[in-house]
C-alpha cells in the first residue's frame, strides 16, 4: 500500500517537473508541427482563406521549375562549403593545440569572437568589407593596379561572399569541438609514434585524423543542417540576390509563405524540406555509422 | 659525445625556428579573424563623408561619434532594454524550465517506465529545424493573441532540447542514494530538487545560462516575424530596420552593431571558460 501511495507520489512529481517544459514545447513545437502538416493541405492564405485542396500543393511544388532551382541551388553551396567548415577549424585546432606555439589563449580566444556575432551582424561585418564602390576590398584591390569586383552584381561572387562569412562566423565554434576531440586522444599514442620515428604529416593522418572520426562526424552533421538552412546572415549581405542567386530553400519558403500570402503552399515547401533533412541526416548516420562513439 | 651535442642543439634550433614559424601562423590566422569587426568599430567613427570617400583610410582622419549620438537618439536604449528584458526573463524561464525537466528525466528513469518515450518527443525538437515551423509558429501566436507582444517572442524558444539533454546526463552521473536518503529525512520531491539537486547542477546552470542569454541576445528571425510596433524593437530588428529599401544607413548600421556586439565580447572575456568548457563537454550550440 505504501509502495502504491510512493509509486502515484512520484509519478505526479515527475509530471510536475515535466510540466512547464512539456506545455510550451507542446504548443510553440508539436502543434506548429501538426499545423504546417494540416496546413499544407489547404490554400490557407495567413487571413481568411482555408479550403482543404488536397495535394494541390504538392503537386504544384513538384511542378514548380523554381523550387528545383532553389533546391540544387542549396545543395550546391552546402556542398562546395561542407569541406571548409571541416578543414579549416580542424587545421586551426590543430594549430592551436600544438606546443610549438606561444599566446594560445589569445589566438583562441579572437578566432573565437566571430562566433559571438548574430547571423545579421556577421553579414553586415562582412558586406562592409566586400562592398562594391567604398568596400575595403575593392579598394586594395584597385591599389595593387586591378579592377574592382562586382560583388553584389556578379552571382558567384555574392555567393563567395555568403560563404565566406558563413565560414568566418562558424570556424571558432567548430575548433572549440576539434580542440576537445584533440585534447581526448590519449598522450601515449603521440610518444608512440615520436618513437617510432613518425614525422608530423604521419601523427596527422595515421593517428589524429582516425581518432578524430567522431568529432569529424559532428562537425559534418551540424555543417550540413546549418549551410541547408541557411538564411538570417543573407538577410545582412545579398537577401538573396543578384537575382535570386543567392536565394535557398528556407528564403523561398519565408518568401512565399510571408511576402505572397501562400501559407499553404509555403508549409506544403516546409513538409517536402523537413523530410529531406531527416533523410539526409539518415544517410550521414548510415554512411560514416554514427563516426563511433558519439 | 660532441658530435651528439651538436645534433641536439640543432634539434633545439629547428624547434625554435619552428615555433616562431607556428606563432606567425597563429598570429596571422587570429589577425584575419578579427580584423573585420576592427574595420567595422574603426569605420562606426568615421563622419558620413568620410564613410564614402576615397582614398579609404584605416583610422578615422576625424574621430567622430556623430554615428552613435544619432542611434541613441534614435532610441536605441529602448531596443536596449527591450533586447535586455527579452534575453534576461528569457534565460531565467529556460534555465529553471529546463533544469526541473532534466532532471525529472534523469531521477525517475528507474521507476516510471515511460520517462525515455517522453524525452524521446522532446528530441524531435533536435531532428527538425525551427525555421521550416516558423511560420505555423507565427499562426499560433497569433491566435494567442501574442502578436506584437513581447512574450510572443519569449515563451516559443524558452523549450531547448539542449538544456534539457545538458541536465539530464548531468543529473544521471548523481547517485540515486542520494534522493533516497533525503526522502528517508521527510524532504518532499520538490524540496530534494530545489535545495539539494539544483546546487549540485551549477555548472550546467552556468553554461546554459550564458549560452541562453547569447541565443535571445541575438535572435533575429522570430522577433523580426512578431514585433511590428517600433517601440517594441530589439537590437536585432532596429538594426535590420536601417537596412530600408530606399536605401542604407550605413552609419547607423555600423555604430548599432558595435553597440550590439560590444557586451557579448566583453562578457565573453570575463567568462570565456565556462563558455569554451561548455561546448566541449555538451556540444552546445554558440
Amino acid at each position: 500500500m505504501n509502495k502504491k501511495k510512493q509509486a502515484f507520489c512520484h509519478t505526479r512529481a515527475f509530471w510536475m517537473f515535466v510540466a512547464p517544459a512539456f506545455i510550451l514545447f507542446t504548443i510553440f513545437f508539436l502543434v506548429p508541427l501538426v499545423l504546417s502538416i494540416g496546413l499544407s493541405f489547404t490554400n490557407f492564405d495567413g487571413w481568411k482563406k482555408m479550403d482543404l485542396i488536397g495535394l494541390k500543393n504538392y503537386i504544384k511544388i513538384l511542378k514548380d521549375i523554381e523550387f528545383y532551382k532553389t533546391m540544387i541551388r542549396t545543395f550546391i553551396y552546402t556542398a562546395v562549403n561542407l569541406p571548409f567548415k571541416v578543414i579549416l577549424p580542424l587545421l586551426v585546432a590543430v594549430l592551436v593545440t600544438s606546443k610549438l606555439l606561444k599566446g594560445t589563449t589569445f589566438i583562441r580566444t579572437v578566432v573565437y569572437i566571430p562566433v559571438l556575432l548574430s547571423a545579421l551582424v556577421v553579414g553586415i561585418t562582412i558586406n562592409w568589407m566586400f562592398g562594391q564602390e567604398y568596400g575595403l576590398i575593392n579598394f586594395l584591390i584597385q591599389n595593387v593596379g586591378g579592377t574592382p569586383l562586382e560583388w553584389a552584381l556578379n552571382s558567384k561572387l555574392a555567393t563567395f561572399v555568403i560563404s565566406f562569412a558563413s565560414n568566418w562566423a562558424s570556424i571558432g565554434y567548430f575548433m572549440i569541438l576539434f580542440i576537445g576531440g584533440i585534447n581526448n586522444i590519449p598522450r601515449e599514442l603521440f610518444e608512440a609514434a615520436n618513437v617510432d620515428g613518425a614525422s608530423k604529416v604521419q601523427v596527422f593522418f595515421k593517428i589524429m585524423l582516425p581518432m578524430l572520426s567522431p568529432t569529424i562526424f559532428i562537425v559534418l552533421l551540424l555543417s550540413t543542417v546549418n549551410l541547408l538552412k541557411e538564411y538570417a546572415l543573407i538577410q545582412g549581405i545579398s537577401l538573396g540576390g543578384p537575382g535570386t542567386s543567392t536565394t535557398y530553400i528556407i528564403q523561398y519558403m519565408f518568401d512565399q509563405g510571408f511576402n505572397q500570402s501562400k501559407y499553404g503552399y509555403a508549409s506544403a515547401v516546409g513538409v517536402i524540406v523537413s523530410f529531406v533533412f531527416i533523410i539526409i541526416t539518415i544517410i550521414q548516420f548510415k554512411f560514416t555509422k554514427g563516426g563511433g562513439e558519439v | 659525445m660532441k658530435g651528439h651535442n651538436n645534433t641536439l642543439k640543432s634539434a633545439k634550433k629547428t624547434q625554435q625556428t619552428q615555433s616562431i614559424l607556428v606563432t606567425i601562423l597563429g598570429f596571422v590566422i587570429a589577425f584575419v579573424m578579427i580584423f573585420p569587426i576592427i574595420w567595422l568599430f574603426l569605420s562606426s567613427f568615421k563622419s558620413s563623408s568620410e564613410l564614402f570617400a576615397y582614398p579609404l583610410h584605416l583610422f578615422p582622419e576625424k574621430f567622430s561619434v556623430a554615428s552613435y549620438a544619432k542611434v541613441i537618439q534614435n532610441g536605441f536604449f529602448i531596443y536596449v532594454k527591450n533586447s535586455l528584458f527579452l534575453a534576461v526573463v528569457g534565460t531565467l524561464i529556460t534555465v529553471i524550465i529546463s533544469a526541473m525537466c532534466g532532471y525529472a528525466f534523469a531521477i525517475y528513469r528507474g521507476e516510471i517506465k515511460y520517462t525515455n518515450k517522453v524525452f524521446g518527443i522532446f528530441l524531435l525538437g533536435t531532428l527538425i529545424p525551427g525555421e521550416i515551423l516558423t511560420i505555423s509558429q507565427f499562426t499560433v501566436i497569433s491566435e494567442l493573441g501574442l502578436y506584437d507582444n513581447v512574450w510572443g517572442v519569449i515563451l516559443p524558444v524558452v523549450t531547448t532540447t539542449t538544456g534539457i539533454f545538458m541536465y539530464r546526463q548531468h543529473y544521471m552521473s548523481i547517485p540515486l542514494s542520494l534522493v533516497e536518503s533525503a526522502r528517508l529525512d521527510g524532504a518532499s520531491e520538490f524540496k530534494i530538487f530545489k535545495d539539494i539537486m539544483l546546487p549540485l547542477g551549477s555548472s550546467v546552470t552556468v553554461t546554459l545560462t550564458i549560452f541562453s542569454f547569447l541565443w535571445r541576445w541575438n535572435d533575429y528571425i522570430l522577433p523580426l516575424m512578431v514585433l511590428s510596433d517600433q517601440k517594441n524593437f530589439t537590437i536585432q530588428i532596429a538594426i535590420k530596420s536601417y537596412i530600408g529599401t530606399m536605401g542604407v544607413d550605413w552609419n547607423s548600421i555600423l555604430a548599432a552593431s558595435i553597440l550590439s556586439i560590444l557586451p557579448v565580447i566583453i562578457l565573453f572575456i570575463i567568462l570565456q571558460k565556462y563558455i569554451t568548457g561548455g561546448i566541449a563537454t555538451t556540444g552546445v550550440k554558440g
